[in-house]
């Protein structure tokens, strides 16, 4: 799990750096399609968009059940999240600096307001 | 796009100040150590930069009697509108993250627009500790990601 975990997290990256796997985890996320409704909007083959949904799929963001003839396929929120909250920590950490920076610009700029105004 | 595109998170924020004194900020040891690695509970002990592009710096800050050092490398260093450096804090990690901090003029003021790339490595570590269900949020991240911006 440990030394699979970094891998893991480059796939789900990888499977989100495109705008069209990125449409079809939205679809997902309000629930269950068959690759063929997943292909829909894209005017897309089903081999296709299958190809896109196994990018998904090996990153584990889509689990897909075979139906009879069709496929259907499930957002697995599990990784995303990991990844996504990953993320926010970064953006917490960066966004609390900033805000650290900004008190400082603003209190020095008040301690030299009586003099000749802004500083280079 | 760029298959192995890494990692990426993006902030933007607008300051009243000059793009000069926002630039300044980051490199000055006497204005960085008071925000930049600084935490409100630690006391920073060292505040050390070399502001040219092959230059380090160091910072550490002692927490509760431990010193961690926040360490890394200036790759661009081009007053007052583009600052590159890595960046790691070798008791965590090994790996080396990377931050563009991007400055452009306003009429009043400048907007910084900071991009920091993770090395994937860094999340392992994390990842172990951090291991809960936050929320999930498809929409935030594939703006994070934000290939559209990179173009």
């Amino acid at each position: 799990m440990v030394e699979r975990t970094s891998a893991h997290l480059d796939a789900v990256f990888h499977a989100l750096s495109d705008a069209t796997r990125r449409a079809m985890l939205s679809q997902l996320s309000s629930g269950p399609r068959s690759v063929g409704e997943l292909a829909a909007p894209f005017s897309m083959t089903f081999a296709g968009a299958s190809k896109h949904v196994k990018v998904l799929e090996s990153a584990g963001l889509v689990r897909r059940e075979v139906q009879g003839r069709t496929h259907v396929c499930r957002l697995d929120a599990a990784r995303l999240s990991e990844a996504d909250a990953w993320l926010r920590h970064y953006e917490r950490f960066w966004t609390t600096k900033l805000d650290k920076l900004e008190e400082l610009l603003i209190a020095d700029a008040d301690r030299q307001k009586p003099g000749k105004g802004s500083a280079q | 796009m760029n298959a192995d595109a890494k990692p990426a998170i993006v902030v933007v924020r607008r300051f009243d100040a000059s793009p000069e004194r926002v630039f300044d900020a980051w490199l000055d040891p006497q204005i960085a150590r008071q925000w930049l690695f600084s935490t409100p509970d630690g006391e920073m002990v060292r505040a050390e930069t070399d502001a040219r592009v092959g230059g380090r710096f160091t910072f550490t800050e002692r927490r509760d009697g431990e010193d961690i050092e926040h360490v890394g490398e200036y790759l661009v260093v081009d007053r007052p509108s583009r600052l590159v450096f890595t960046f790691a804090v070798p008791k965590y990690s090994t790996e080396y993250d990377r931050v563009t901090v991007e400055i452009r003029r306003l009429d009043k003021g400048c907007e910084l627009t900071l991009t920091n790339e993770m090395s994937p490595e860094i999340y392992r570590e994390w990842g172990e500790r951090t291991r809960s269900g936050w929320t999930m949020l498809l929409d935030g991240l594939a703006a994070l990601l934000g290939d559209e911006k990179r173009a």
